[in-house]
């Protein structure tokens, strides 16, 4: 099996060779593999595509994410970002300051100033042997940007209204996103939704505010292709509404046991995770990537519908053997 | 009086802003809590806060709905606590450091040190190095103070004080970092002076440092 076949054998529920590897490889680690600067890469889509391609042929995991930023310049649905001298992209200003600034909300146009062009890059870099995932913000977290963290949280009680108004507001551009990258050639599309963690929100909450556009957008984008639902650190409280959203794959953070999760989605829907990227990748040892890695398979890949991957992006001063040892001991222990 | 303060306590506790604000007009109708009292009571409601997160109670929109309470009490109680303590003087250049755009707790940190008397500058988020430089010697101030809510700028911390250093002015500006994220050890590898996670130490590193620079 090539790689590529690899991850479509679990998509469709079967038993593939061994289990696919595909890390969260993004614009915090990939430009270093190129040599160049984080900020550089964020700034020109075909730098990035480069240092995801390379990345991914220097490693040799199975698959690679379009994490072209398309929330980069020159802005995020209208809000202003500084990319320059930044590690990752800031939004510095917002769009939202009250319900009267709804009809600001711009639904980007993906195709603009060529911005699909480096998408369509990687991919054709991966050819027909490997995986390309493309990513997406959820409605909600596209609503927290243009309100601002801090002040979108704080209108959970100040305007719930508010709240549900501009969530709802912005699933078309999760839509016009999505549906570009699958005309850029994606094979499955990541949604990332880590604001809905039980780390930031609490269950009631994400139902109340995340569920039903997570819910409308997945329903659209899926007939496209498959839809990976990217929730950061704790997602347990909330992993079987996540499995009812129509998600094909729940990517899940370190502080999920594997073993739990299983048992609470059953095999409907396909695991992806979750080597800590920060406590093993970056900061531990050979030896531990090997252990969490072994721990990992043992707890996920019977019966198939599992693809190892660090919980959340690697960070940008994680050690080379150490990503090394992931792909290693991944292929050590992923055989079936 | 430890009625009120108690009332005003559970308000903020509770995340109730408006019954806070009732609460800070009741605190000055009354005219007898002195602003330590104050600090004291609002420290410990926002201990509680904290430990209900911990334990999982609370989350971050909830801790959200408490800090707005203080926020909104704290501007009415600021010139009530300034007539009743203003000994501790001082001039003060604050912000979020460049990658940092959290500003809540800075903003309650603000109100606190205006109500005891120091002049406040605050540059708002997302600062650069040569911002906080030039602010510092445009006001002369006695001390930055550095709001970092996360680990990942530990590096910008860094750069100002080496460019304070290069620019000569590090003796004579004290530098308080402060954000959740800090300890001791985190203060001593970054090379601040003093380090503040709440309101009652940094005003109590604050009224230390002045002390420092004035002996």
């Amino acid at each position: 099996m090539n790689s590529r076949e690899r991850v479509l054998a679990v998509l469709a529920g079967e038993i593939p060779d061994t289990v696919p590897i595909v890390p969260v490889v993004d614009g915090y680690y990939a430009p270093k593999v190129i040599g160049r600067a984080n900020d550089e890469c964020f700034l020109n889509g075909a730098c990035m595509a480069e240092a995801l391609a390379a990345a991914r042929e220097k490693y040799k995991y199975d698959g690679v994410l379009a994490e072209m930023g398309l929330g980069t310049p020159p802005n995020v649905l209208g809000c202003p970002v500084e990319v320059e001298g930044n590690d990752v992209p800031l939004v510095v200003d917002t769009v939202i300051g009250g319900r009267a600034d709804l009809e600001k909300l711009q639904v980007p146009d993906p195709w603009a100033g060529g911005k699909m062009e480096p998408v369509k890059q990687l991919v054709a870099a991966a050819g027909v042997d490997h995986f390309v995932l493309g990513s997406v913000r959820s409605p909600f977290e596209y609503a927290a940007t243009v309100r601002g963290l801090i002040d979108f949280m704080t209108d959970f009680y100040r305007d719930p209204e508010l709240v549900r108004d501009l969530v709802s507001a912005c699933v078309p551009a999760t839509l016009v996103v999505g549906k570009a990258l699958v005309e850029a050639g994606v094979d499955a599309i990541v949604m990332k939704d880590s604001f809905v963690s039980t780390s930031m929100i609490s269950p009631e909450h994400y139902l109340q505010f995340a569920w039903s556009a997570e819910v409308e957008s997945i329903a659209v984008l899926k007939e496209l292709a498959p839809v990976v639902l990217h929730v950061c650190r704790n997602s347990m409280p909330i992993l079987t509404r996540m499995a009812e959203t129509g998600a094909a794959v729940l990517e899940i953070d370190s502080p999920v046991d594997l073993v739990a999760a299983r048992d609470a989605v059953g095999d409907k829907v396909v695991l992806k995770g979750n080597i800590d990227a920060a406590a093993v990748i970056e900061k531990g040892s050979v030896a531990d990537v090997e252990q969490a890695v072994r721990l990992a398979m043992a707890a996920a890949k019977p019966g198939g519908r599992f693809i190892l991957s660090t919980g959340d992006s690697i960070p940008v001063s994680a050690p080379e053997e150490n990503v090394s040892a992931l792909v290693e001991f991944g292929r050590k222990y992923g055989r079936y | 009086m430890s009625e009120i303060l108690e009332q005003f306590q559970l308000a903020v506790i509770q995340g109730d802003s408006d019954r806070s604000a009732e609460m800070a007009e009741a605190i000055i109708a009354e005219g007898k809590a002195t602003p330590d009292e104050i600090f004291d009571f609002l420290a410990e409601a926002m201990e509680v806060v904290g430990s209900r997160y911990e334990t999982g109670e609370y989350f971050i929109p909830e801790m959200l709905r408490s800090a707005e309470s203080v926020e909104k009490a704290m501007g009415i109680l600021e010139p009530y606590m300034f007539e009743r303590r203003h000994d501790q003087t001082g001039v003060i250049v604050m912000g979020t450091v460049k990658g940092d755009i959290h500003n809540i707790g800075k903003n309650i940190i603000v109100s606190a040190l205006r109500a005891s008397g120091y002049e406040v500058h605050d540059l708002g988020v997302n600062i650069s190095t040569d911002k906080f430089i030039n602010k510092v010697r445009e006001v002369n101030a006695d001390m930055l103070m550095l709001s970092a809510f996360t680990t990942s700028t530990k590096l910008a911390l860094i750069d100002i004080i080496k460019s304070m250093e290069r620019e000569g002015i590090r003796d004579h500006v004290k530098v308080i970092s402060g954000g959740a994220s800090h300890s001791e050890e985190f203060a001593r590898e970054v090379g601040v002076d003093g380090f503040a996670k709440d309101v009652k130490s940094t005003l109590a590193v604050c009224r230390r440092l002045m002390d420092e620079k004035r002996a």
